[in-house]
């Protein structure tokens, strides 16, 4: 979309030590562009179209997909932060900077002699190191909703307005509690994220049931019903019209009239049966009946349901079979042959709620959902992406915590530890290999460093007030954003995900070193260019 | 009666040129006035909505692809007339990264500001200012119908959407679930759908893209499948000049061929009847030359010109299942010309149906000797006999078929003079021209019409409708009669078998791209055999 073009991409990939030159700058390009949008108080980006197409967004993994990357280096860069976001839905942005500094430390090494080589094998150390210090500073949690509403928090609020974000977090905790059952692990497909383009974004919530983006296909069908049977199938109650009218073969009217009849009567056979099973589970009660299918149903059979009063909704996501059977029991039916009131859900409310030419069917007040709904409101479509796009975080954020059983504290407080016992531990290492763990030490702080500078401190000031707090202090220390001075983040709720910072360090020393390391790199860029 | 909808799929930037032209044919011809009988139910392709302005809007039932780049002026929302309320709190710091805001040529600005009957009448050259689609796009679409693949650019030489498998890894990604909920969208709306027509670029990775979604159809809608794999006019590498371009060029063919022939073969598993379409008359390699029209005058290398002849054939050729008769449907023509396991199908067009203005139709089809339509399906020539084919024939005034008795003189000799309408009289000449063969002739009223921005292409020859007159014509052609068929029988297996040798040459080594891609040796042999299988059902001689 928004053209933040990085760089000529007619890069030339001749000599080696010129291409480290590529590498070096191509990185510290995309960084540019991704380092204001660290933490919560980093800016917003705003991406315009040439049509006039709106993109709003903070988060590092949206930003990359809509620019336009041109340098292969950039793009490899790119690539591997948004597979970071892939794995566990978050740390794009950091992956990016981290690069980034590291490949700016090493061009200072690098420009006195030193051989990549060493260089990438100091990093190997340190990265060994690093990951041990964030095992020692991990904060293990028990699975309960006051530990998880801090991870959410501090995930939703570097993507969203704090007012819309404490909302936010409530409903992505609760969320994921409602649909996980103990030692299992959670399947996320199971909370529908559902847009509407509605007034106040703060109007958004948690619907314990499911809402469908579709409605009744009738107009006498009733809008609204309680105490509801829910029958969701995967049967065919259109009927499919095979030819009856060849170009070459002559059929008389009335053969095809046969045809028709003949297939028509097997639908009507199908609607019958559900008709019957409704009429024994509700005649005589208050409880009404909802048909709810995957597959088509026509005006013919909608006509025979809406006049016993059943709601028919056809074309059902085919995931939403799975979500209606967990949020309201009973099971979907691939057939209507041997129906009994066992195979049929409940829900205590189902009604429609049409906004222009958008119907919603919203099924609610299920006994003990497994599947739940977070309606997403917002004023138009830019806003609901991007809500949408921090709702998906947040689940993940409060995901990763109940896998990890564990939370490490945020707003730079590894970064600075780490950089101290990086620090420490260089000493104990012969060699200049030591030179790598230097550098790596310096280019961790980049992240506290750019946390400081989007909330308009200085970087060194603030770097040199850490370390010496740091240095007193047996618990970690990160940065206060809204002071410049230094907090126990964990006492303050800012907490991070372990799965997610593990897996930063993991893959940013890997592409860092490929890039260091350009000989090789460059060769495989030249057969998949030359294509 | 009930409309048998259809939902449209486009698939691909030379796809998406071809449908530019269709959408606007259809749009520039919806009657408002109620004076001009259609005879297409317009509601079989169109849906009527509501934006979020409360507007009743009618927009194409479709949805299309293309890659980051290639909308220009055109808003990914369609452009119609959306409600835009601002947020009602803001993030502190908001920085807005503009691009240069896409300039709006004279037609796009006209259509903006000026009444359509004005647009139509005017004259542009827009052979000049058409770099996109949607640069003469007349139709504003419903803001579900554009899908823009954001991994790729269009126009990016360096990292290029060029293969089958990517598209098929788009399919998997993000991109395909909401593409398929789309999908559903759109099928829940309809009350009796007739099917899905699916018309893509084949030659990149649209094909793949294409073939995964149609693929998702036949798992998810028992509906038939109608698919136009098309091949653009020309690739910007087709002129080589140096070693080096032509060593480009040459590898972008062999990738280009490959994807079309995974494209057939796996159409021929998936579809439920498919016509390659191409106005070059290879297709591979290279385009070839171009199909020559006698009273054409169009520029291959503008996709503007080629794609306008393809949008002519894919509305003449579908009138058969969008009459308001509702008699024919896309599944009573994908069985008639299926037969036998042939999936695959040609198409020939008749741009314009060349009559003479003075002419009876009866003396035209008894006179002449050239043929009366151009294959444009790459690489293969329509036999006479021993084929199945649908002949639709539009804009030829029954006063023109035969001259009245008293007139009639030599003509009364002809056995064609007791037919007693233009679609007697086709009926006749096929029958009478091809050889143990089956011809269903559509005919319909309605000409081609030719509003602006359709490219005038026409020769000075042909006077304002389109038929042949003997003064050089200064005025602008606004219609024309036409005749576009689909034709099937033994004579396809030639096309295969070219494809098939063709491909059998290519050593798998080279196709180094494919195999990073995750398309191994085995697959690529695979779908060789199963192409040439395929052919075999193209073989046997039948008995009608
Ligand atoms: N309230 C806070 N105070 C200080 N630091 C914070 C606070 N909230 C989050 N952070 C820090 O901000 C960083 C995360 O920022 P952000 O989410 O913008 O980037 P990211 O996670 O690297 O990338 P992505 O764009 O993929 O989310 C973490 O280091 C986190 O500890
Ligand atoms: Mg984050």
């Amino acid at each position: 979309m928004a053209a933040i073009s990085l760089l000529n991409p007619k890069a030339e990939f001749a000599r080696a030590a010129q291409a480290l030159a590529v590498n070096i700058s191509a990185a510290r390009g995309i960084q540019d562009v991704m380092k204001t949008n660290l933490g919560p108080k980093g800016t917003m980006k705003m991406l315009v179209s040439g049509a006039g197409d709106i993109k709003i967004t903070k988060d590092g993994n949206v930003l990359l997909h809509e620019m336009q990357i041109q340098h292969p280096t950039a793009s490899l860069i790119a690539r591997a932060s948004t597979a970071q976001d892939d794995a566990t839905g978050d740390g794009t942005t950091s992956t990016v900077l981290l690069i980034g500094e590291l490949l700016k430390q090493a061009e200072i090494y690098i420009s006195e002699g030193l051989h990549p080589r060493i260089l990438t094998e100091g990093f190997d150390v340190a990265r060994n190191k690093a990951l041990e210090v964030l095992e020692s500073i991990k904060i293990s949690i028990e699975i309960k909703r006051e530990n998880l509403i801090d991870v959410a928090r501090t995930s939703l609020k570097t993507k969203v307005h704090a007012k819309l974000a404490e909302i936010l977090t409530d409903a992505c905790v609760d969320a994921v509690l409602a649909i996980r059952t103990p030692d299992k692990p959670v399947d996320l497909h199971m909370i529908e994220l559902m847009e509407m383009q509605h007034k106040s974004a703060t109007e958004s919530t948690l619907i314990r049931g499911l809402v469908m983006d579709h409605g009744a296909r009738h107009p006498d069908m009733p809008k609204r019903v309680e105490n509801a049977y829910i029958l969701t199938c995967n049967v065919s109650l259109e009927y499919e019209k095979t030819t009856v009218n060849s170009g070459f073969f002559y059929k008389t009217a009335e053969d095809r009239e046969k045809l028709v009849a003949a297939e028509r009567d097997f639908i009507d056979q199908r609607v019958k049966k559900i008709i019957a099973l409704k009429k024994k589970v509700c005649d005589g009660t208050k409880k009404s009946f909802v048909v709810i299918n995957q597959k088509g149903i026509d005006p013919l059979s909608l006509d025979a349901f809406a006049k016993e009063g059943i709601i028919a909704l056809r074309r059902a996501k085919r995931r939403n079979m799975e979500r209606l059977a967990l949020a309201c029991g009973g099971s979907a039916m691939n057939s209507v042959d041997d129906l009994t009131e066992d195979c049929l859900g409940y829900a205590g409310l189902v009604y429609e709620h049409i906004l222009g030419e958008e119907k919603y069917t919203f099924v609610e007040e299920c006994k003990n959902p497994q599947s739940v709904t977070i309606l997403i409101k917002g004023p138009n479509k830019h806003t609901l992406a991007q809500i949408k796009d921090a709702v998906r975080d947040g689940l993940r954020a409060v995901n990763n915590a109940i896998e990890d059983k564990a939370v490490i504290p945020g707003a730079g407080a590894f970064e600075i530890k780490a950089n101290m016992e990086l620090q420490k531990y260089k000493d104990s290492v012969k060699g200049k290999a030591r030179l790598g763990i230097q550098a790596y030490a310096e280019a961790l702080l980049i992240i506290p460093k750019m946390l400081a500078v989007n909330s308009g401190y200085d970087a060194q000031d603030t770097i040199v007030k850490l370390q010496e707090e740091s240095r007193l202090s047996p618990d970690p220390v990160g940065l206060d954003l809204s002071t410049g001075e230094a907090i126990k983040p964990a006492d303050l709720g800012i907490l991070d995900n372990y799965v997610v910072k593990k897996q930063i360090i993991n893959s940013c020393s890997v592409i860092a070193s490929n890039l260091l390391l350009v000989d090789e790199i460059m060769r495989a860029g030249m057969s998949s260019l030359k294509g | 009666m009930t409309t048998r909808e259809i939902l449209t799929l486009q698939l691909g930037h030379y796809s998406n040129y071809v449908g530019a032209h269709f959408w606007n044919i259809q749009e520039l011809g919806f009657d408002y006035t109620g004076t001009k009988k259609s005879e297409c139910n317009s509601d079989i392709l169109y849906r009527e909505g509501q934006n979020t302005k409360g507007q009743i809007t009618y927009t194409p039932r479709l949805l299309l692809a293309d890659l980051k780049a290639a909308l220009k002026t055109l808003p990914a929302s369609g452009g119609l007339p959306d409600e835009n309320i601002q947020e009602d709190f803001h993030w502190n710091a908001i920085e807005k990264i503009q691009e240069p805001k896409a300039e709006k040529n004279e037609f796009l600005r006209d259509i903006d500001t000026k009444a359509a009957s004005d647009v139509i009448s005017k004259k542009y050259t827009l052979e000049n200012d058409i770099s996109t689609w949607t640069d003469y796009l007349y139709t504003r679409l419903h803001s579900r119908s554009i899908n823009i693949i954001k991994d790729y650019q269009h126009g990016n030489e360096n990292v290029s959407f060029d293969l089958y498998h990517t598209g098929k890894s788009i399919w998997e990604q993000e991109f395909g679930e909401t593409f398929s909920d789309k999908i559903r969208k759109y099928v829940e709306e309809c009350d009796s759908m007739q099917g899905f027509q699916v018309n893509f670029d084949c030659t990149d990775g649209f094909s793949g893209l294409a073939l995964s979604s149609i693929e998702h159809l036949v798992d998810e809608y028992s509906k038939p499948i109608l698919a136009h794999p098309i091949i653009a006019s020309y690739f910007s590498d087709n002129n080589p000049t140096t070693q080096e371009e032509r060593d480009i060029s040459n590898i972008k063919d062999t990738i280009r061929l490959v994807n079309i022939a995974f494209s057939i073969e796996e159409l021929s598993q998936h579809a439920t009847f498919f016509v390659p379409l191409c106005t070059g008359d290879k297709g591979w390699r290279k385009p070839g030359n171009v199909r020559a029209f006698e009273y054409l005058n169009y520029n291959s290398e503008l996709y503007y010109h080629s794609s306008a002849i393809l949008a002519s054939a894919i509305d003449t050729l579908s009138q058969k299942y969008r009459h308001k008769s509702n008699f024919y449907t896309l599944s009573d023509v994908c069985t008639d010309m299926t037969g036998f396991g042939r999936k695959m199908a040609a198409a020939s067009l008749g741009l314009p149906f060349a009559m003479n203005e003075s002419q009876y139709l009866i003396d035209y089809l008894n006179t002449n000797t050239k043929p009366i339509y151009t294959p444009i399906t790459p690489s293969c020539k329509i036999a006479t006999d021993k084929i199945f084919q649908l002949i639709t024939v539009r804009g030829i005034p029954e006063n023109y078929l035969k001259a009245p008795m008293k007139e009639a003189r030599e003509q009364m000799n002809l056995p064609a003079y007791k037919c007693n309408n233009v679609k007697e009289m086709f009926e006749l000449y096929f029958q009478a021209n091809n050889f143990l063969s089956a011809t269903n002739v559509t005919v319909c009223e309605q000409p081609l019409e030719l509003k602006t921005p359709y490219p005038q292409i026409f020769s000075k020859s042909l006077n304002k409708y389109g038929f042949i007159s003997e003064e050089s014509n200064l005025m602008k052609v606004e219609s024309c009669p036409v005749i576009a068929g689909y034709h099937n029988g033994t004579f396809l297996s030639d096309m295969i078998e070219k494809l098939h040798r063709e491909v059998s040459r290519i050593k798998f080594a080279k196709l180094h791209k494919f195999l990073e891609e995750g398309c191994e040796e085995a697959e690529f042999k695979e779908r060789l055999d199963k192409l040439s299988e395929f052919k075999d059902n193209y073989e046997d001689d039948f008995e009608l």
